[in-house]
């Protein structure tokens, strides 16, 4: 299990650079048409923010700020955003993610809609990826057994 | 000659001796300086590539991911060193 670390200055340094590295990973994925980048890269970027407050605060720590349970429902809650304004469009009229379709729902032009829309898919891949990479680094650092399931198997076998 | 290609391709020999010592260097210690040390160079070149062509405003934002994983990486690699115990 990862507990917290001694040493003041991997714990300050990495409490001072989450912020910043979440900040970042935001713009990424807003900025995704005009620089490098995008829904999954910025997803890599603000999974590997919790990644690091893992590793420098222990487990305890960072199991109130981002749990398994919350990184399941957050990457469902990703890909229903994804599908569900794909299925949109196809309840709009057109093909599967054609955001197109959206501009009378949106009341705006097409193009302005198409924008729109791939906004709204990077920010549900970016969700999505971000709790998933989260749960990976989770499920490999503790080996799937969690302290107080020890505790329960302890019970069990006596 | 360009004067950002010279001094691209200076960082890219001096890679080689930072893997020489990743790869032969005794003990754990050295292979994760050497790692972290050609992940910063990787870092420059990146950014003297934007300067030849011209879009650093793309590649700087390329870099900044490299570097802030590359700085990810080598506290887990020690964070790891540290549970084993084996320091």
């Amino acid at each position: 299990m990862i507990s917290i670390s001694d040493d003041i200055i991997t714990r300050t340094v990495s409490r001072v650079l989450v912020p910043f590295i979440q900040i970042y990973a935001l713009y990424v994925i807003m900025h995704g048409h005009h620089s490098p980048g995008g829904g999954f890269q910025g997803g890599v970027i603000l999974g590997a923010s919790f990644i690091l407050y893992l590793i420098t605060h222990g487990l305890e720590d960072a199991k109130e700020r981002m749990s398994e349970l919350k990184a399941g429902l957050l990457s469902s809650f990703g890909l229903l955003i994804y599908s569900g304004i794909g299925l949109l469009c196809i309840i709009k009229g057109s093909n599967y993610l054609d955001y197109g379709g959206l501009s009378t729902l949106l009341n705006v032009i097409p193009a302005q809609a198409r924008s729109l829309g791939i906004l709204g898919i990077e920010i549900g891949v970016g969700i999505a990826v971000m709790a998933v990479m989260f749960s990976v680094f989770f499920d490999i650092s503790t080996g799937g057994i969690l302290p107080e399931d020890e505790e329960d198997l302890e019970v069990n076998n006596r | 000659m360009n004067i950002f290609l010279l001094f691209g391709m200076g960082l890219f020999a001096l890679v080689f001796l930072c893997l020489y010592r990743a790869v032969f260097g005794p003990g754990v210690l050295n292979r994760i300086a050497a790692i972290s040390a050609i992940g910063t160079k990787t870092l420059v070149i990146l950014l003297l590539m934007g300067f030849i062509y011209n879009r650093v405003e793309m590649f700087v934002d390329i870099s900044m991911v490299y570097a802030l994983l590359n700085f990810i990486g080598t506290i887990t690699a020690a964070k790891y060193l540290e549970m084993k115990g084996e320091l």
